[in-house]
């Protein structure tokens, strides 16, 4: 028996939240409880838009933290793959929310504390040839420039698939959306079993980066590969 | 005092006004508050302020050489900062008499007082001002003089209802404080005893969340009674035009409904806060309670970069929105207006005036003319004035062509007209001709 206060796939679509969820969920975003009445017309309609979203080869997934998201399982809906610079900065993002300092102001962090934290856990060097694969050698300036502008860049994009919300140019603001970056260790079996599990389900994919990150669109930089082609 | 906030501010830059209090000061001056208050004391003599201060400094800085003359410094140095004032008045015919001034009464009740807003204190305060605001109406109504108005309107407003009405706000202030402190105490408790502060953390959440309610619905209920209390004073101050009365009647009726915001937008902050901490520990806590995930996901982004995966999302591309179809255009090509360019050539006279100067120059020679002065002067005759310069050039010319000239080194100038000479070249003679 379904709780649902939509009789009908035609009345679940004719509310007039859909046109604009269903563009979101295309588009990746993750709708959360933050989304007020446009989760709560998702959560709703969960028993007909799941079969719908079916026929076009993906699943609306419903998570217990409180988000939804439409995860594309075949060719029929275009996907992608976060970049290094989103996995990165997403996975720090979820340890931070999952931080009680980060509770005591409502989940909100600073922009900067997020950079001393990435820098933190992975260390300058690797931070900076993670996000730089191809460069071989460093200035240190530009270096922390070009970290600073894909991590920028990251948080624009994990805004706009609602990861987070971008209160200003200082804070930004956590959503439950997060802990998908969490997943793998999200129970206590294996991580390696956590990860093909995870892979079989569509929900991630394993190895290096692919062209997506090649032409991620932080690519500023060009002068400095002139630089190092000319100095050798 | 000037009333502008530039003017008073550049005032006290001029003074150079400034607080320079060190963990000690505070201490002294707290001893000296607390001693007073209960020994009813209302100014101290000097040995009791060295005595409250060595006391202090076994508590502060057990180790400190000579206290009575730190002592002496420090009273020094708070009298320079308006905190100690002297009363006596006697001068250095004996030792002083001083007093705690506003200044250090207001920072020493700062750190002692515990003046949060609460139900009783907010009740208590309401009722009082509720009271004294009805006195004041009843007051009004019997006013006949600019001077009942003033003493029994103007200067109950400004001085009671202003104090009740600036302690509800000082009080709010406090309660922000406490606010802040729960926020802290909650991320605090958690670090400790993660799980095991559930329970605590639940507790505190409920007792803020009950506290901010229970105020807020005192202020909704009480600020409709003050508004409209005070705006019927108002208006009887406006019949009996009381500019003054009115005045400060409308200042007293923005407090209130500053008071009254603050209960309204403290409780939705409030409530965001408390959802946003109660999810946290139904989906985080309770769901990890050896707190294993937090370390599994630090090594999990530390070890990302040798073991990468990524996560899938959706990335339908937006909709692609065609122009309206359009027949095709004919562009006509880019041209400017045909004009006629070519203008039409002025009339003029004839410049010979009608006679052919070559004829004129044989005409000449046949007459035996042997120079080009004697030539000239044969034909100039023949034409205007204003055209006998051009036709000495021309001439020239002609001669040039027709026959063979000779001319010596240094050609002498010869006049061939009024006004006009030529350098003057021979003529060949008649069978040196060619």
């Amino acid at each position: 028996m379904t709780t649902s206060s939509f009789q009908s796939l035609e009345e679940a679509i004719s509310d007039e939240h859909f046109p604009e969820m269903d563009l979101a969920l295309r588009r990746g975003r993750h709708v959360g409880r933050d989304d007020g009445a446009a989760y709560d017309y998702l959560v709703d309609a969960l028993d007909h838009l799941e079969p719908f979203y079916r026929r076009f080869g993906c699943e609306l997934m419903q998570r217990a933290d409180g988000y939804l998201y439409l995860l594309p399982s075949g060719e029929r809906l275009g996907r992608r793959q976060l970049t290094a610079g989103e996995m990165l900065v997403g996975q720090t993002l979820a340890l931070m929310y999952l931080d009680p300092t980060t509770l005591q102001h409502g989940g909100m962090v600073q922009r900067e504390m997020l950079l001393q934290r990435l820098s933190g856990l992975l260390g300058t060097e690797t931070l900076v040839r993670t996000l730089n694969p191809r460069r071989r050698k460093f200035d240190e300036r530009i270096a922390a420039e070009t970290v600073r502008t894909k991590v920028a860049e990251a948080l624009r994009r994990l805004t706009d698939l609602g990861f987070i919300d971008s209160v200003d140019d200082v804070m930004l603001r956590l959503r439950p959306a997060l802990m998908r970056f969490a997943e793998p260790v999200r129970d206590l079996s294996d991580q390696t079993a956590a990860l093909e599990r995870l892979v079989q389900s569509g929900e991630i994919t394993l190895g290096d980066a692919d062209a997506e990150d090649e032409n991620d669109g932080t690519d500023g930089d060009g002068t400095e590969d002139d630089e190092e082609e000319a100095s050798g | 005092m000037p009333s502008d906030p530039s003017r008073l501010i550049a005032a006290l830059a001029r003074d150079q006004i400034n607080l320079d209090l060190k963990t000690l000061d505070l201490c002294f001056l707290a001893g000296l508050d607390l001693r007073a208050d209960r020994a009813s004391l209302a100014s101290f003599e000097e040995d009791v302020l060295i005595d409250m201060f060595e006391q202090v400094c076994d508590v502060v800085d057990p180790g400190a050489e000579r206290p009575r003359k730190r002592a002496t410094h420090a009273i020094q140095r708070l009298r320079d900062q308006r905190m100690l004032a002297r009363v006596d008045g006697a001068g250095i015919v004996r030792s002083g008499e001083y007093t705690l001034t506003r200044l250090a009464a207001a920072v020493v009740e700062y750190f002692l007082a515990d003046e949060a807003l609460t139900r009783e204190s907010l009740t208590l305060l309401t009722g009082t001002l509720r009271a004294q605001l009805a006195e004041i109406l009843a007051a009004a109504k019997r006013a006949d003089t600019e001077d009942d108005w003033r003493q029994r309107v103007v200067a109950p407003l400004r001085v009671t209802v202003g104090d009740l009405v600036g302690g509800i706000e000082r009080r709010q202030r406090g309660l922000d404080c406490q606010q802040e402190e729960v926020q802290a105490e909650i991320a605090k408790l958690l670090k400790a005893d993660w799980f095991g502060a559930v329970e605590r953390c639940q507790a505190l959440l409920d007792t803020t969340t009950n506290t901010l309610r229970e105020l807020n619905e005192v202020l909704l209920r009480d600020t409709h009674h003050f508004v409209a209390l005070l705006q019927e004073i108002q208006a009887l101050a406006s019949e009996a035009e009381q500019a003054e009365s009115e005045e400060v009647v409308q200042r007293v009726i923005e407090h209130v409904d500053r008071i009254a915001a603050w209960g309204g937008a403290r409780q939705r902050a409030w409530s965001d806060y408390y959802q946003y901490v109660h999810r946290y520990l139904r989906d985080v806590v309770r769901l990890d309670p050896d707190r294993a995930l937090s370390q599994r996901l630090r090594d999990q982004v530390a070890s990302w970069p040798s073991t990468p995966f990524r996560l899938l999302v959706a990335a339908a591309p937006s909709i692609r929105l065609l122009r309206p179809l359009e027949s095709r255009v004919e562009r006509p090509a880019v041209m400017r207006p045909r004009t006629e360019r070519e203008g039409s050539p002025d009339l003029v006279d004839p410049e010979d005036a009608g006679l052919n100067i070559e004829t004129l120059v044989e005409g000449a020679l046949a007459a035996g003319a042997r120079s080009l002065a004697e030539v000239t002067e044969w034909v100039l005759p023949q034409f205007p004035a204003d055209l006998r310069y051009a036709v000495t050039g021309r001439v020239a010319d002609v001669l040039a062509r027709i026959t063979r000239t000779r001319s010596a080194y240094e050609r002498p100038w010869r006049t061939v007209a009024p006004r006009l000479e030529v350098e003057d070249w021979e003529l060949p003679r008649e069978g040196e001709r060619r």
